[in-house]
């Protein structure tokens, strides 16, 4: 089948049995790879009220047709499973060049099934594919494990690993990649960690059959000559993700203080331009990229060497902690990813017990002794590695947000920033009334991935609730995923601009078939309801509910910033949900509609 | 030498396909920006002769001035 390595490898770790299976073609043409897959496999094969932590659940990590081609941007993977920290619907992106390995190794997916005995690490060399012992392993941090495989295994193996925190069970535990990437959100970590696998390591050598190989070699050129002769390529590499700091403060964006703000009074300390100036040392890409956007950084402070911050973990774990350093954000990350939690949910939850704590509703005796206010780095430090370990304080911040303020009460709840329980990323939404709706109904919880709407706010009158607002939310919801979809990375389409038309040809002349944007976008909008479809079948109620906001974004307007005195009404919140439901062809309770789900030939998807 | 002012991509779009303006000196990015009817909330990066300034910059003679929006988010 061209475009694809062809196999789906299982890995039954319960009785440490791989079997390889044929790509199905039907799955291929209507769900394409990656997320695609994911939410495939995730519906078909993982029954109705599974545990995410037990042996029913799986762990689906899918290619697709453009990764580890020479396309820009095509070293990513899709990482999908029932979520241990909302109970709902998982999907992680990574990038890196994991994906080219598993792709020259013939495959398209991997699932893992089951919980193994003993941990074990997953070995792929072409053909080869074993379940090999990881005891010595287990315990030690990602860096030490990746370097322990790279070096035993030699450079061109591909790892990804989980730490600690996916070990002792953190509901948002990450799986680290390239000693800097992850597949961060959801608890895909948690999974890989409940099933006893520490670490999957692969290398090919094979071809990707490709339809049209002429076709294929001038299509990726053509984006690669796009990308090089891009406005801002220069600028774009030099800051990469950070480059969004300076204005997020500057409109309102910059979640503060566990965001109580959009703007940080103390922000030039973590803007992309201190950044640059004071740890980066040089750039790094993923698999094809020609617009690196990772940086890599000596923090001398710590004597250590990381890479990024991005600008999500700037957020959450620079601003919104009260944190002015950026070398001490640099450190926070380096910790983070070492004992692999998610920095944006680990941020939130380290955010949320500092306003605890200056509220008195968590003591010095809750906190062992830590004096979390904001700004206080040490303890910033100390309960990443609590929160790893699932100690003390930690092993209820492990938990998430949301199930943590359930536990403290005394209206603790409210400031939780999360939906669905999943912690919100790293842009404040008090007056952004598109961005607040694409977070609110965001297919894994308040992640801004999916649908990035804000500037459309400004454009068009950033508290404005009309019809416009929600279809541009419904457009990007339904065609940015398709980039997760097709294994390639969005960030050359979102910031350099280039024609996304410009993947159509590649895509064909890689598989044979001919596609449209609306026929992708079409495929998105599929994806998209089936996504809804778990929901409603996994969560007993599930309903308009579970789309609430923090009450923080309705009814506590920041009191400095740039968003100073403005909030979302409550019922423009609502408004915006009606409206929402209304074009999606949902019930007024968020449910798709059987015409909807009939319309758009999901029927067999139903219970 | 009149200074001379290009924008990203998305900034273009929102102009029409205009990319490039010779501009007057003296004024300000953000004054710039609001003249050609750009809302500077929606850029979020000023380079003047390749280095990062802010929109309240006062641009130069000879300058090249490049407006980068975000489009897209991470």
């Amino acid at each position: 089948m061209n475009g694809y390595g062809g196999h789906i490898l299982r890995v039954d770790l319960t009785n440490g049995m791989t079997s390889k299976e044929s790509t199905p073609p039907q799955v291929a043409r209507d769900f394409i790879g990656g997320r695609g897959f994911g939410i495939y496999y995730l519906l078909r094969e993982v029954p109705r009220h599974a545990d995410p932590l037990g042996p029913q659940n799986k762990l689906i990590i899918s290619s697709g047709p453009i990764s580890g081609m020479l396309i820009p941007g095509g070293g990513k993977c899709d990482w999908t499973t029932k979520s241990p920290l909302t109970g709902g619907y998982a999907s992680a992106s990574m990038g890196g060049h994991f994906t080219a390995e598993l792709r020259y190794a013939g495959l398209d997916s991997i699932i893992l099934e089951g919980i193994s005995p003993k941990p074990v690490y997953l070995f792929i060399d072409d053909d080869k594919v074993e379940l090999r012992d990881a005891a010595g392993l287990w315990g030690k941090g990602t860096f030490e494990v990746e370097k322990h495989f790279k070096e035993k295994l030699g450079e061109e193996f591909q790892v990804a690993v989980i730490g600690p925190g996916g070990e002792n069970g953190v509901s948002y535990a990450c799986i680290n990649h390239d000693f800097g990437r992850q597949a961060g959100r959801g608890g895909v970590g948690t999974v890989m960690g409940n099933k006893k696998v520490k670490a999957i390591v692969v290398h090919g050598t094979k071809s990707v059959p490709v339809a049209d190989v002429d076709a294929y070699r001038a299509a990726g050129k053509a984006i690669f000559k796009a990308c090089k002769e891009a406005e801002g390529l220069k600028e774009w590499t030099r800051y990469g993700t950070t480059i969004v700091t300076s204005w997020c403060d500057e409109v309102g964006a910059l979640p503060t203080r566990n965001f109580s703000a959009g703007s940080f009074d103390k922000a030039k300390g973590i803007y992309g331009q201190t950044m640059r100036e004071k740890i980066v040392i040089t750039d790094k890409g993923c698999f094809g990229c020609p617009c690196p956007c990772g940086k890599y950084s000596h923090v001398r402070k710590y004597n250590t060497y990381v890479e990024g911050p991005e600008y999500e973990t700037i957020g959450l774990m620079g601003s919104n902690l009260g944190i002015d350093d950026i070398e001490a954000v640099a450190q926070a990350n380096l910790l983070a990813d070492d004992l692999g939690i998610d920095t944006i949910s680990a941020g939130n939850a380290i955010a949320w017990a500092m306003e605890c704590y200056e509220k008195g509703l968590l003591t010095g005796k809750d906190t062992g002794g830590l004096e979390l206010k904001f700004g206080n780095v040490e303890a910033t430090f100390k309960l990443i590695e609590l929160i790893a370990r699932r100690e003390g304080l930690g092993a209820l911040l492990a938990e998430g947000v949301k199930r943590a303020s359930q536990k403290v009460g005394r209206g603790s709840e409210r400031f939780a920033i999360q939906v669905k329980g999943m912690e919100q990323s790293a842009y404040a939404t008090h007056n952004a009334t598109a961005m607040l709706l694409a977070y609110m109904t965001c297919d894994v919880g308040a992640h801004h991935n999916r649908s990035w709407a804000i500037t459309y706010d400004l454009q068009v009158g950033r508290e404005k609730v009309v019809p416009e607002k929600v279809a541009r939310v419904i457009w990007l919801q339904n065609f940015r995923p398709m980039f997760d979809v097709l294994g390639g990375c969005r960030l050359q389409w979102v910031e350099l601009g280039i024609d996304r038309n410009l993947y159509m040809p590649a895509l064909e002349a890689i598989t044979g078939v001919k596609r449209t944007w609306e026929d992708l976008d079409k495929v998105g909008e599929r994806i998209w309801n089936l996504t809804r479809m778990y929901w409603v079948r996994e969560i007993e109620g599930f309903g308009r509910e579970w789309d609430l906001p923090s009450p923080r974004f309705y009814e506590e307007p920041p009191t400095s910033g740039a968003t100073k005195g403005q909030i979302t009404k409550f019922e423009d919140v609502q408004k915006l949900l009606d409206m929402y439901y209304e074009q999606r062809g949902w019930t007024s309770d968020g449910l798709p509609k059987p015409e909807t789900i009939d319309s758009l030939g999901l029927r067999a998807f139903v219970g | 030498m009149p200074a001379t002012l290009r924008l990203g991509a998305s900034l273009k779009q929102l102009l029409g396909g205009r990319d490039e303006f010779s501009v007057e000196v003296g004024r300000s990015v953000r004054d710039t920006a609001l003249s050609l009817g750009i809302n500077p909330d929606l850029v979020a990066m000023v380079s003047a002769n390749g280095e990062m300034q802010t929109k309240d910059y006062i641009i130069k003679e000879g300058d090249a001035i490049r407006l980068l929006a975000v489009v897209g988010g991470g």
